[in-house]
């Protein structure tokens, strides 16, 4: 641990104190937020931060208290930035390694299908897949692990195709190794370290898409509580309330630049350490 | 070079084939018929039998697939059930707003890049390296809905200059149409200029590294000629064609600042296709951005080996 510690470079340290601090505030919001996130109090609407002690960070039009609204949120965008991405990634990381190990006809054809997502501006993908699988929570997932399935078998597979020459690879065909231990015990310790860059990556991005096509009317559906709902509704009163656009945007930038230093983070301490 | 362009367009002929696919399949499995969608609900089963053969939507679907692709090369890309008209005449109304945005926000992007890049690599871990790292980090997580609206809040409705929403066309007033299209640049380009600042900055360091850089440093010449003339000039190939691929994916990705803006672009009208779920207009509009992505993408990789004989051969290697 202390060695670990040592090792340990700046952009790691504060990229997981972020993310802590948001899991933290998430799991604390499955239990308790100062005022129920969705429940309307037209008596107390538009107080700005620090006009009443006890709505810390203001209150919106119905006179929903934002703090509450933003630990909600940290809710919604960990679940969808994880299971998403988690889903993505397996599916990303299987189909990437099948073509990387089976080769042939069926390779090529993934690999030219992901190349296919790839050249889609992320943008459009995210929208074309929610119009697929519709609107709402379950859709913004389902949509942003299938966007994620093609940066991770690109991934896997340029590592599998860099790996394949290396003496330990050889040998271990060479003894007939069948392709599944092949890929489970040799490949993929060799590539954790990036694959685990790459995750931490696409949270990040997993979230900045949830909250863009939740901006957008795309993605969660009010009344329930997102960082991009509130800033489309902040959007409407910006010209008297521009106070309802700060707690979401900075929560958004500070938890993706979480996600971005871990990456960097982990990058710096796993690649480098290998070569 | 001949070898190095025929590979480079044969795979990009081969994105474009995949990425119609791709667009057909997903967008084919919209949930509701377009028949449907189109006569309403209160439609006999014999007038939607009768639509349907018309759309050809009674087809197998590789049929189907195969008029549609059939259309495409004759630049029909369908007509949107919404407006009523063809899709390539939407496409083209909102194609000069999206390039607009794209256009001006690599050129914003690319100035800023090019000074403080080349600052920074010149003076590495002065004080305009620090900033221009702090820039790299954060560029990219500053959500762009979230600027938008900070930039309305504080600039547009508070100085006289720049419009809140809509789009004024260069032909009704230029003034107008350059403070239209000013804010949700500015928007797009700090998104962009993380990238792009690190491509100028790795490209630079590298450049300055050269042994003829040395050498000029040996002879004396003045500072600012060697960085200028020299260094710049080795640096300027990379980051420019990072440039020409990011003003490609762009055409796809103003979509957020179109629509807190209110203009009428691409992105708009892929938002308004997906809400009013009008498949054919989705369909073809998104053909039509994709397809534009991959084939300037491929210009601009060609011009690039074009300018650069050390490119071209990279590019063969591989």
């Amino acid at each position: 641990m202390k060695k670990f510690l040592k090792k340990a470079n700046p952009s790691l340290i504060i990229g997981a104190a972020i993310i802590l601090l948001v899991a933290v505030t998430a799991i604390v919001a499955f239990f308790w937020t100062p005022y129920a996130p969705n429940v309307m109090d037209n008596a107390h609407s538009y107080l700005k931060p620090g006009d009443d002690p006890a709505h810390l960070l203001g209150t919106d039009q119905f006179g929903r208290d934002i703090l509450s609204r933003i630990m909600e949120g940290s809710k919604t965008v960990l679940i969808i930035g994880f299971i998403s991405v988690i889903c993505g990634a397996f599916a990303g990381t299987l189909l990437g390694s099948i073509a990387g190990v089976v080769k042939g006809p069926i390779g090529s054809i993934i690999m030219r299908a992901m190349e296919g997502f790839i050249a889609f501006p992320s943008a459009l993908l995210a929208i074309m897949l929610v119009a697929v699988v519709g609107k709402g929570e379950t859709g913004a997932i389902i949509a942003i692990s299938i966007y994620t399935i093609a940066p991770f078998a690109r991934l896997t597979n340029t590592m599998i195709l860099e790996n394949e020459n290396l003496p330990a690879i050889k040998a271990a065909k060479s003894f007939g190794v069948d392709s599944k231990r092949l890929l489970t015990h040799y490949y993929l310790p060799m590539m954790l370290p990036r694959l685990l860059t790459q995750f931490s990556a696409s949270v990040g991005s997993a979230i900045m898409t949830e909250a863009a096509l939740s901006f957008l009317g795309l993605g969660v559906q009010p009344p329930n509580a997102s960082w991009g709902l509130m800033l489309s509704n902040a959007k409407q009163y910006a010209l008297l309330y521009p106070y309802l656009a700060f707690a979401p945007g900075i929560a958004i930038i500070v938890t993706v630049l979480g996600f971005h230093l871990l990456s960097d983070g982990l990058g710096d301490l796993l690649i480098k350490r290998r070569s | 070079m001949l070898n190095y362009c025929i590979k480079r367009i044969y795979s990009a002929v081969i994105v474009v084939i995949v990425v119609s696919i791709i667009t057909f399949l997903m967008l084919s499995m919209v949930s509701g018929n377009a028949a449907i969608l189109a006569l309403g609900t209160d439609a006999t089963p014999e007038q939607l039998a009768a639509l349907e053969h018309e759309m050809g939507l009674d087809l197998p679907w590789y049929l189907q697939y195969f008029n549609w692709v059939k259309g495409l090369v004759r630049l029909d890309f369908g007509s949107s059930m919404l407006y009523g008209t063809d899709v390539l005449t939407l496409i083209i109304q909102r194609l000069p707003v999206t390039l607009s945005l794209a256009l001006f926000s690599m050129l914003m992007s690319l100035t800023v890049s090019f000074i403080l890049g080349t600052i920074s690599a010149v003076r590495k871990g002065g004080i305009v390296d620090i900033i221009c790292r702090s820039i790299m980090q954060l560029g990219t997580t500053i959500p762009g809905f979230w600027l938008s609206i900070i930039f309305i809040i504080y600039i547009a409705l508070r100085s006289p200059v720049f419009p809140i929403s809509g789009f004024v066309s260069p032909s009704e007033s230029f003034e107008g149409y350059l403070a239209s299209i000013f804010l949700p640049s500015l928007v797009l380009a700090i998104a962009e200029t993380g990238s792009m600042l690190r491509a100028v900055r790795t490209s630079m360091l590298q450049s300055l590294n050269q042994d003829y850089i040395i050498m000029a440093k040996v002879q004396g010449l003045p500072r600012w000629k060697i960085y200028i003339k020299y260094g710049l000039r080795g640096a300027l190939a990379a980051p420019l064609n990072v440039a020409g691929l990011k003003f490609a994916r762009l055409l796809g990705g103003t979509t957020i600042v179109e629509s807190v803006f209110s203009l009428p672009g691409l992105g708009r009208l892929v938002l308004v296709a997906v809400e009013q779920r009008d498949i054919f207009l989705l369909q073809g509009t998104a053909m039509f951005i994709t397809a534009s992505v991959v084939l300037i993408s491929l210009a601009v990789d060609i011009i690039t080996a074009l300018m650069n004989p050390r490119m071209r051969l990279e590019g063969e290697q591989s």
